[in-house]
Parts: structure tokens; C-alpha cells; sequence
């Protein structure tokens, strides 16, 4: 996998298009992915607000049966992936009326797992190109919100899509079990 | 909801908040209001909680003179207990390294502190312990709210908030445990403005460097210790005595070692001024026999309006052997309280018997007798029971005996260290069994040697009682059951190893 993303940050613009035919090849799993891809967002779309659909409709385009990936994409699905929550009106902007699901990754700054943790998950997150984005909570700026959705050890992820919770896990897990998690959220 | 206000505007003077916060009991939104979340305050609101009390808890910090500020937990967790021997253990582990090279570890070169690693992790771990107290809140069931608590009347709490929004609380009752701060002398200008307290000091995220510590106080005496132990020079400014309210004979002992071990005193002085020199440093002029303290945060509760009780000189609340002030359904304890030990334990224990009273499942009351405890200063010093002075004054020079040793712990033999203030003391009657009156030792690890030694004093233990007991070998602690010279006999108790 990690191949995969240097070879993904590594990319000059030019040879995107060159090279996404060889990602494609290695990355099995990515194959289902972009055949599933425009039902999950449909299923995105129907949970979400109707003013999503439009920008859900232009990322269906994208991933249109012949593949052509803007050359951009990479690029802006790595830099918007995560974000950190400013405070409960950004929280509920940006995670509760978010488009697509969104990971929320509570972690302190005293907590030595989070810090492994939180690169494990900007890599599974980023390996989605955009399908799903993470949001960080530091539990010392914003108490009241990690008690209010239950934290109370962390690392605590918690998935939401919709604004619902759909999922959860606390403590670390490894590369492969956070793919499966944000797979699972993604809907596949 | 405006008619329910208006009906009930007959009886109760309240806004529709009320209406909305209608308890079980019908009357009032709580059956226990606790003002202040440190160590007694959580302690009692989370048992009354556990007996099926709906409590909240308010806490609030008002940022120090210098704008430090932390989280839940007190001063026990935030500016008290936790860092301080968290960095007394750190400034103990420098003096190991010393010893290390003794004992074969080839260290190269001297060995130096930072500052800003130690008061990062220090930092980290004491915002970890306010996370997790907030979590045992809403585990317990707690209601809790970071406002500024403040008495309307017996059962109303008015609260506010950092940004001037105001909740009032109505409560069956009401406990105040709202403990103290640092107080700074106000008749010394520029102590205010240049000064800092034990507020401060564990937040500073750089060094403080070259330290004057004013004042002699335990809160002094550690702070000075791991100060010098981190390599920092430090002085001392002592008014009179050291320790006050300790055994002076021991208070003695930890000063001597302190100074030997690089701490500078000066010895009956008090500053008189304190100015900020052009290159940054404080200068200040002291002279020969006033100093900082801690006061009890009552001002801003509004206990004055409601008729409560206070020390005309300390400021502390006067009160009942149940925590009962002068007023009836408003209690409080811990450092608040007057007369009380200033102790996390004493009020953990005291805020929980008092929720049982109040739930009204218990009768029991606080022992206050007995409390064993430590000082953390580089030479540490546990006691429990009286000091040799007071067990004088009880029951005179005659109707005492006093065991003593002054012993050498086997680490210090290697390492080539002094150990000349390592010291056994215990005061105990004269005739019969010779019930132990008090029991003092000064060396390393005191606190975890003393406690066992606690629980026989709370089982009425007497000398003859120690002479049954067998040590454990080798150990500093076996020294106190082997104690057997006594002052009277005037002969050297300097005991030697097996």
C-alpha cells in the first residue's frame, strides 16, 4: 500500500494519467471501488441534504466508466481530507451536514496511541481520494463535545454519515483494520 | 410556560428555569450543590451521586496573577500534589544519576535539565487526570458546570460563566469546598507584579532559572528542593521558622540537608521590595525579620450576605465536627474549612462521609486524629501523630519517652552520599505500654515507609508493640521497629547497620 502512495505523492501532474493505469493494476480492491463508487454516493446522496446532490452528481462524473481522473483530484483530496473542528458550529457545518461520511478522530495531546493512531488514519482516509473525509477533535479544547458523543478513552474514532453514528472503535488499530473500517463506512 | 411562572411566582421567587428543573422532590433542581471541583469537592459529589443524590458540581479557576489557568481536579491535580512529586521525582532522579557513576554506569560528562521536556510531560499527564475526572463526572452521573459559584441564599447558587452568562441552581444543600490560593504579601511592592506562587510555577513552560523562594512552608521547602535538584540555584527567605507546625527538630534536619545539598537560606529576613533590573532579572532588597501564604477562596462565594461564619483571622469557615457551618443546610470542607488539615486525603474522606450523612445513610464523622503525612522535600519527612513539642505540652517533659536513631541508609554507602539528617523519632507515654504518641522519619521514600507505620498508630500502637515487630532487612523502615535509645538516657544514637 505504501508503494502505492509514494507512488501517488511522488506524481508529477504530467504523468498522472500514465501511472493511474498502473495503480489501478496493483490496487485490487480500488477496482471494486470505482465500480462502487457511483452507488455509494447515490446512498450518500439520499441520506444527505438535496443541495449535496449536485456536487455528488459532478463526483459521479468523475469516476465516469472511462476513468479519466482530473489531474487535480489527488492533490485536493489530500489536502481537504482532514480538518481540525473549530468549535460546535464547525463541528455541526462540517461533520453532522457533511456530504460524505466523516471519520471523527478524538485525541488528546497527553495521549502517546493518538499520535500513532492519527497518521494511520490521515493514510486510510486519503487512500479513499476524497470519499470520505476526517475530522480532529483535541478532547481538552472541546470537552463538552467529546463527553456529549461518549468519549472516554482515546484514541476514540467515531464514524458519521448523515449526521448519525454509524460506527466506532477505541484505541489503535493497524493499517488493514482502519482500511476495512473506512470501507465499511464508504459502504462497500 | 408563562402561566406555570406566573402561579408558581406565589410561593417561590424564581424565574421559569425553575419549572423546567423540577426534581423529584418538587422543590428544588438539586439535592446537592457542591462549590468547587478539587479533590474533596468530586470526592463528595460522586458518592452522593453513587446514593442516588442528583448532584452538580461547579467548578471554576480564576486565571493566577499571572494568568495561569487549568482544568478540573483542584489544586491537588493541577497546581498542588500530582506536579510536585512529579517533579520532586525528577529532580531525585538527578541525584541518582550522580549516584549512578558510584555504582558502575559510565556516564559521560555532566548531566543536564531541561526544563521544557519535564514541564511538557508533567503537563500532559495532569491534563490527562482533568480528562479523566470529567469523565468519572458523567460516568457518575454528576451534573457539572464551569462557572463561577456564588451563594444567593441556603439553597441558591447563582453561576457564571467565563462570558458573564449567569445559571442559578437551587439545592437541598449546599457544600462549600472551594479550598485556597496562593496569597501574595501586599506590603511589599513589586512582589505582585514580578513575583510568582505555586500557581504558576508548574505551568511555566521555561525554565524559571536562578529562584528566590520566599518563605518556608512545605509548598516552599518542595519547591526550593527540586528546584536546586534540577540544577536551578535557589535561595530560601525564611521570616522565622521553617515548616511551622511541623516537629522542629525535624524541620531542622530538612533544612540542614537542603543546604548541604546546594540550597542557599537566608535565615530571618523578609523582602522588602522587588524591582525589575534593565536586564530582566528581579532584584530583591530584604530586610532582617512579613510573607506569601495561602488564603481560602471565600470572598467571591458571598458568605458574608449569608451570614456564615469565618475566622476573623485566617478567613477560613468556622466549622461543626460534621462540616455544619453557621448556617443550616450549608456545609463545607477540606482546606476551606478552619482548622482542618490542608490535605487531599483528609478531604477526600471527609466529603465523602459528609454526602453519606447528607443522603442520610451514615452518622459517621471525620476522624481528623492521626492523619499521617509527608513532606516531599530532596531529604523526605513522614509523620503521623505529635510533634515531641506538642506531646510536651499534652503531657509534660516527664510523661514522655522518645525513642531515636539516626541511621544510614545502605543506598547512600556506595554512592558516598551524607546521610547525616537520616533520623528516627518516637515520642511515646512514659508508663505502660508506652502508646505511641507520634512517629517521625526523615529519609528517602518517608511517605511509603510511614504509611504502614499509619495504620498501627490508628490500631493504638504502643512501643511494646514495635519491639514484637520484626524488620524487614535491608530497609530504612526496619530501623523504626529496631528504635531503641532514648533522649532521656542522653547516649549517641547513631545506629550502625547489621
Amino acid at each position: 500500500m505504501s508503494v502505492i502512495n509514494d507512488l501517488l505523492c511522488n506524481r508529477r501532474s504530467a504523468d498522472v494519467m500514465a501511472h493511474r493505469l498502473l495503480v489501478r493494476r496493483i490496487w485490487t480492491l480500488s477496482m471494486k471501488d470505482i465500480r462502487c463508487h457511483p452507488a455509494s454516493t447515490a446512498t450518500i446522496a439520499s441520506s444527505s441534504f438535496s443541495t449535496s446532490l449536485q456536487s455528488t452528481t459532478t463526483r459521479v462524473s468523475f469516476l465516469s466508466p472511462s476513468r479519466t481522473l482530473p489531474r487535480s483530484l489527488p492533490h485536493t483530496s489530500r489536502r481537504a481530507v482532514s480538518f481540525n473542528v473549530q468549535d460546535h458550529e464547525d463541528f455541526t457545518e462540517r461533520v453532522i451536514n457533511s456530504d460524505l461520511p466523516v471519520l471523527v478522530d478524538f485525541h488528546a495531546q497527553w495521549c502517546g496511541p493518538c499520535k500513532i493512531l492519527g497518521p494511520r488514519l490521515e493514510k486510510a482516509v486519503a487512500k479513499q481520494k476524497g470519499r470520505v473525509a476526517m475530522a480532529k477533535v483535541d478532547i481538552d479544547d472541546h470537552t463538552d463535545l467529546a463527553i456529549e458523543y461518549g468519549v472516554s478513552a482515546v484514541p476514540t474514532v467515531i464514524a458519521m454519515r448523515g449526521g448519525d453514528v454509524v460506527d466506532h472503535f477505541v484505541g489503535i488499530k493497524d493499517d488493514d483494520e482502519l482500511d476495512s473500517f473506512v470501507s465499511k463506512i464508504i459502504g462497500q | 410556560m408563562a402561566a406555570l411562572c406566573r402561579g408558581r411566582h406565589r410561593w417561590k421567587r424564581t424565574n421559569c428555569l425553575y419549572v423546567v428543573k423540577r426534581n423529584l422532590t418538587g422543590k428544588y433542581d438539586y439535592d446537592l450543590v457542591v462549590v468547587g471541583g478539587g479533590s474533596g469537592g468530586l470526592a463528595c459529589s460522586k458518592e452522593a451521586a453513587q446514593l442516588g443524590q442528583k448532584v452538580a458540581v461547579l467548578d471554576y479557576v480564576e486565571p493566577s496573577v499571572k494568568g495561569t489557568k487549568w482544568g478540573l481536579g483542584g489544586t491537588c491535580v493541577n497546581v498542588g500534589c500530582i506536579p510536585k512529586k512529579l517533579m520532586h521525582q525528577a529532580a531525585l532522579l538527578g541525584t541518582a544519576v550522580k549516584d549512578a557513576k558510584k555504582y558502575g554506569w559510565q556516564i559521560s560528562g555532566p548531566v543536564c535539565h531541561d526544563w521544557a521536556t519535564m514541564a511538557e510531560a508533567i503537563q500532559n499527564h495532569v491534563r490527562s487526570l482533568n480528562w479523566g475526572h470529567r469523565v468519572q463526572l458523567q460516568d457518575k452521573k454528576v451534573k457539572y458546570l464551569n462557572v463561577k459559584g456564588n451563594l444567593v441564599d441556603e439553597h441558591t447558587v447563582k453561576g457564571l460563566t467565563k462570558a458573564g452568562k449567569e445559571t442559578i441552581l437551587t439545592a437541598k444543600n449546599i457544600v462549600i469546598a472551594t479550598g485556597g490560593r496562593p496569597k501574595y504579601p501586599t506590603n511589599i511592592p513589586g512582589a505582585m507584579e514580578h513575583g510568582i506562587t505555586s500557581d504558576d510555577i508548574f505551568w511555566l513552560k521555561k525554565s524559571p532559572g536562578k529562584t528566590l523562594v520566599v518563605g518556608a512552608s512545605y509548598v516552599a521547602l518542595e519547591c526550593a528542593g527540586f528546584l536546586t535538584g534540577i540544577g536551578l540555584d535557589t535561595t530560601v527567605m525564611v521570616r522565622s521558622i521553617a515548616l511551622r507546625g511541623f516537629d522542629q527538630q525535624i524541620a531542622g534536619l530538612v533544612t540542614d540537608y537542603m543546604e548541604t545539598y546546594g540550597t542557599k537560606f537566608a535565615w530571618s529576613c523578609v523582602p522588602k521590595r522587588v524591582d525589575k533590573l534593565s536586564s530582566g532579572a528581579l532584584q530583591v532588597t530584604w530586610t532582617d525579620t512579613q510573607t506569601g501564604s495561602r488564603a481560602p477562596e471565600t470572598k467571591a462565594l458571598g458568605l458574608d450576605k449569608l451570614g456564615v461564619q469565618l475566622n476573623d483571622e485566617t478567613g477560613k469557615i468556622v466549622l461543626g465536627a460534621d462540616e455544619s457551618t453557621s448556617v443550616p443546610n450549608i456545609y463545607a470542607f477540606g482546606d476551606i474549612g478552619e482548622g482542618r488539615p490542608e490535605l487531599t486525603p483528609t478531604a477526600i474522606k471527609a466529603g465523602k462521609l459528609l454526602a453519606r450523612r447528607l443522603a442520610g445513610q451514615s452518622t459517621e464523622l471525620m476522624n481528623y486524629d492521626n492523619v499521617p503525612t509527608t513532606v516531599f522535600t530532596p531529604l523526605e519527612y513522614g509523620c503521623v501523630g505529635l510533634s515531641e513539642e506538642e506531646a510536651e505540652k499534652r503531657h509534660g517533659k516527664d510523661g514522655i519517652e522518645v525513642y531515636h536513631a539516626f541511621y544510614k541508609p545502605l543506598e547512600f554507602t556506595v554512592a558516598e552520599r551524607d546521610a547525616s539528617q537520616c533520623y528516627i523519632k518516637v515520642v511515646c507515654e512514659r508508663a505502660g505500654d508506652q502508646k505511641i504518641l507520634g512517629l517521625h522519619f526523615t529519609g528517602p521514600n518517608a511517605g511509603e515507609v510511614t504509611q504502614g507505620f499509619a495504620m498501627g498508630f490508628q490500631c493504638g500502637a504502643a512501643y511494646s508493640h514495635l519491639l514484637q515487630t520484626v524488620g524487614i532487612h535491608p530497609t530504612c523502615a526496619e530501623e523504626v521497629v529496631k528504635v531503641n535509645i532514648t533522649k532521656r538516657s542522653g547516649l549517641d544514637a547513631t545506629v550502625t547497620g547489621c
